[in-house]
C-alpha cells in the first residue's frame, strides 16, 4: 500500500517529480559523461604513445636519457644479436643523436632521430621518406611534425642547414629538405625532432648497425648489453599527469554528487514542510509516524530509480551521438598531451553501475534525512502547518 | 505564549454515550479544538484522564494511538483536508487500505458511501475540481467508511454556505442514525444548534453549560 501510495504521489505531482527527475538524471548523464571522457582522453593518450614511441617497451643503451642530449653521441651499440630476428613488424630500431638546424640564420638544436623505415610496430606518418634512396644526394629528406615546423619557421620543401658530429667526433654539415609536414599526435616524437632515415642517420654519423634503442612489440627477456625499459617507465611523466587528471576528475564528481544530493535534500524538506497539512491528516487517520517516513522516503527512492530510467533513456542516444561527433580538444595539442584533435568516451561498465549506485544512495539517504522530523511531530501541530518552520 | 504555559482546558468531566450528536460551542479560543483532539488522541492532557471506550488515552504510546484512530475515530476538518493527489474515491478508500483491507473487497462498500454522499459523479475527481461543500461530503464518507465509534468534527461547517452547511448537517444527522457513530462538533455556528441531541458550550476552557435536547425539541 505505502509504495502504491508513494508511487502515485510522485507520479500526480506532476511537473514538480518531472523535474525532480530530469535534474537527477542530468546529474547522472554528467557524472558517466565527465568520467567517460576522462577515459577516452587518458585512453587515447596512452594508446597514441604507445603505438607513436613506446610500443611494448625499449631495449635501451644503459645509462640512455632522453633528457640529457649531451650524452646521447656516447651511448650507441649495435643491434644486439637476440633482436635482430625480430620482423619489423615486431620492432623498430632508433637512432638519436644532436643536431643543430639554421632556420633563418638562428641555432635550433634539434633531437636526430633515425627510425628504421621498413619498420611498421610504430604508426608514424614518414612515408615520404620510404620513397626515398638509400644514399644521401645532395640534401637529407627529413620530416617534422607540425609543432616542430611553427617553432623553427619551416615548411615542405624548405631546405635548411644541418650541423652534427659524427662518431669520431668530427662536425660535419648539409642542408636538409623538408619533405614533410606531419601530425605527429605525440608532442615527444614532435617538438624538436628532425626525422629522418635510419640509415641516412647512421650513415652521417658513421654509426653502421647502431641504435640507442630498439622498441619492441613485447618483451623477449633479458638482451645482453641493453636494458629493458618497461611501459610503465617510459610513460611515467604521462601515467603522473593522469593520475592529477583522474584526481580532477574525482573532485568533480564529487560535486556533481553533492549537487544531487542537495537538489534532493532541498525538494525533500520543502516537500515535508509543505506537505505538513497532509502529514498531520494521515496521522489523524491512524497511520503511524514509521509508515509516513516510509512513504516519503519511498517516494524518494522511486525518484532516483526513474531518474535512471530517465538518464537511460536520454543518456544513450546523447552518448551515441557524441560517439559520432567527439569532442574537440584540438586546444590541447600544445600542451604537451598526446592526443589527436577529437576525443571520444570510454564508457566503463564499472564506473556507470558504480556512480549510479552512489548516486541513487546519495538520493536515498537526503530522502530519509528531512523526513525523519516526522517522527516527531505532533499531529496537532502538523495538522495546523506550524510544526516545522 | 512568550513562553509561558497557557491552559487550554480546566475541569473538564464529560462522559459521551454512543450514538451521540452533539457540539461543542464557544468562541474561538474556548478550548473546543483542544478538547475534539484529546478526545481523538491527537493530543495528550497534561493532567486528567481521556477514556475512550475503555481505553485510557494516557497511557498509550504513539503507535498505539494511531491504531486506535485508524479503527475507530473518523475526523472531519473545517479545511476538509483531503489527501490532494487521490479522487474521490481513493480518499474514501484510504482508510479502509490502512485498516489492511484489500481494495477488491471493500471497493461495493466504498462506491455506496460515494452514492449515499452524492458523489457519484465526481467519483474519479480530485479534490481541486470540487466545490468546498463537495469536499466536505468526502470528508464526511472518509470518516464514516471504516464504520468508526466515533466521528470528531472540528468546525465541518465553516468554510460553507448556508445551503451546503445545512445540506451536510443533514446529512450527518442521517448518517448518525443509521450508522450508529457518535458525532461531535466542535462550532460556533449557531445554525449547528438545531441539529445536535446535546450542547456543551465552553467559555474560557471552562464548560458553562451542558444542554441535552428535550422532546420538545429545546435544549435544556
Amino acid at each position: 500500500m505505502i509504495l502504491d501510495m508513494a508511487f502515485k504521489n510522485l507520479i500526480r505531482q506532476g511537473m514538480r517529480s518531472l523535474l525532480n527527475v530530469l535534474v537527477t538524471a542530468l546529474i547522472i548523464i554528467a557524472i558517466i559523461f565527465a568520467l567517460s571522457l576522462l577515459n577516452g582522453f587518458q585512453a587515447q593518450a596512452l594508446r597514441n604513445m604507445s603505438t607513436t614511441d613506446v610500443a611494448g617497451g625499449h631495449y635501451r643503451v644503459p645509462g640512455f636519457d632522453i633528457l640529457t642530449p649531451t650524452e646521447w653521441e656516447d651511448l650507441t651499440l649495435p643491434v644486439p644479436q637476440a633482436l635482430r630476428h625480430l620482423p619489423h613488424s615486431e620492432k623498430a630500431e632508433v637512432l638519436v643523436q644532436q643536431g643543430q638546424l639554421f632556420p633563418n640564420r638562428r641555432l635550433f638544436p634539434v633531437q636526430l632521430r633515425g627510425i628504421n623505415i621498413d619498420q611498421s610496430l610504430l604508426d608514424l606518418p614518414l612515408h615520404t621518406l620510404k620513397n626515398g634512396r638509400m644514399e644521401i644526394g645532395e640534401t637529407i629528406p627529413v620530416v617534422l611534425g607540425k609543432q616542430m615546423a611553427k617553432k623553427a619557421h619551416l615548411t615542405v620543401g624548405d631546405t635548411v642547414v644541418l650541423k652534427w658530429r659524427d662518431k669520431f667526433g668530427a662536425v660535419d654539415a648539409l642542408d636538409v629538405r623538408v619533405m614533410d609536414v606531419a601530425p605527429m599526435i605525440n608532442p615527444r616524437i614532435d617538438e624538436g625532432v628532425v626525422w629522418m632515415r635510419l640509415d641516412h642517420l647512421r650513415q652521417i654519423t658513421q654509426r653502421a648497425g647502431e641504435v640507442t634503442w630498439v622498441a619492441v612489440k613485447r618483451p623477449v627477456g633479458p638482451v645482453a648489453g641493453f636494458e629493458f625499459q618497461t611501459v610503465e617507465n617510459l610513460m611515467a611523466d604521462l601515467l603522473t599527469l593522469l593520475k592529477h587528471d583522474r584526481r580532477n576528475t574525482r573532485i568533480l564528481w564529487f560535486f556533481l554528487i553533492a549537487l544531487a544530493g542537495i537538489s534532493v535534500f532541498n525538494t525533500q524538506i520543502l516537500n515535508v514542510f509543505k506537505r505538513q497539512k497532509e502529514i498531520g491528516t494521515l496521522m489523524a487517520l491512524g497511520m503511524t509516524s514509521k509508515k509516513i517516513i516510509r512513504l516519503f522516503s519511498l517516494e524518494g527512492i522511486l525518484t532516483a530509480l526513474m531518474a535512471i530510467v530517465a538518464a537511460a533513456v536520454l543518456g544513450v542516444p546523447f552518448f551515441i551521438w557524441f560517439q559520432g561527433v567527439g569532442f574537440d580538444i584540438s586546444h590541447l595539442s600544445e600542451t604537451g598531451f598526446p592526443v589527436r584533435e577529437k576525443i571520444f568516451l570510454d564508457i566503463k561498465m564499472a564506473e556507470v553501475v558504480y556512480s549510479t549506485l552512489v548516486t541513487v544512495g546519495i538520493m536515498v539517504l537526503m530522502s530519509w534525512l528531512p523526513v525523519r522530523k516526522v517522527a516527531r511531530l505532533e499531529p496537532t501541530q502538523a495538522l495546523r502547518g506550524r510544526a516545522i518552520t | 505564549m512568550g513562553g509561558q504555559d497557557f491552559i487550554a482546558l480546566h475541569n473538564i468531566n464529560l462522559e459521551i454515550e454512543d450514538g451521540a450528536f452533539m457540539s461543542f460551542v464557544g468562541p474561538s479560543g474556548s478550548g473546543k479544538t483542544t478538547l475534539l483532539n484529546l478526545i481523538g488522541g491527537l493530543d495528550s492532557p497534561t493532567r486528567g484522564e481521556v477514556v475512550f471506550n475503555g481505553f485510557h488515552l494516557n497511557e498509550m504510546s504513539r503507535d498505539q494511538l494511531a491504531a486506535l484512530r485508524r479503527e475507530n475515530i473518523g475526523f472531519i476538518f473545517q479545511s476538509y483536508n483531503l489527501l490532494p493527489v487521490y479522487s474521490v474515491y481513493e480518499n474514501i478508500l484510504f482508510p479502509l487500505l490502512l485498516n489492511k483491507q484489500k481494495e477488491s473487497q471493500v471497493r461495493d462498500k466504498v462506491m455506496a458511501l460515494v452514492e449515499k454522499v452524492g458523489l457519484s459523479a465526481e467519483v474519479n475527481k480530485k479534490p481541486a475540481e470540487l466545490s468546498g461543500g463537495q469536499c466536505q461530503r468526502v470528508a464526511i464518507a472518509r470518516a464514516l467508511v471504516k464504520d468508526p465509534l466515533l466521528v470528531l468534527a472540528d468546525e465541518p461547517t465553516a468554510n460553507l454556505d448556508v445551503e451546503n452547511s445545512h445540506h451536510i448537517l443533514e446529512m450527518m444527522r442521517t448518517l448518525n442514525q443509521e450508522t450508529q457513530a457518535a458525532f461531535i462538533f466542535s462550532t460556533h455556528d449557531e445554525k449547528v444548534t438545531r441539529f445536535v441531541n446535546r450542547e456543551v458550550a465552553l467559555e474560557d476552557g471552562y464548560v458553562k453549560s451542558d444542554k441535552v435536547k428535550q422532546p420538545n425539541g429545546e435544549l435544556i
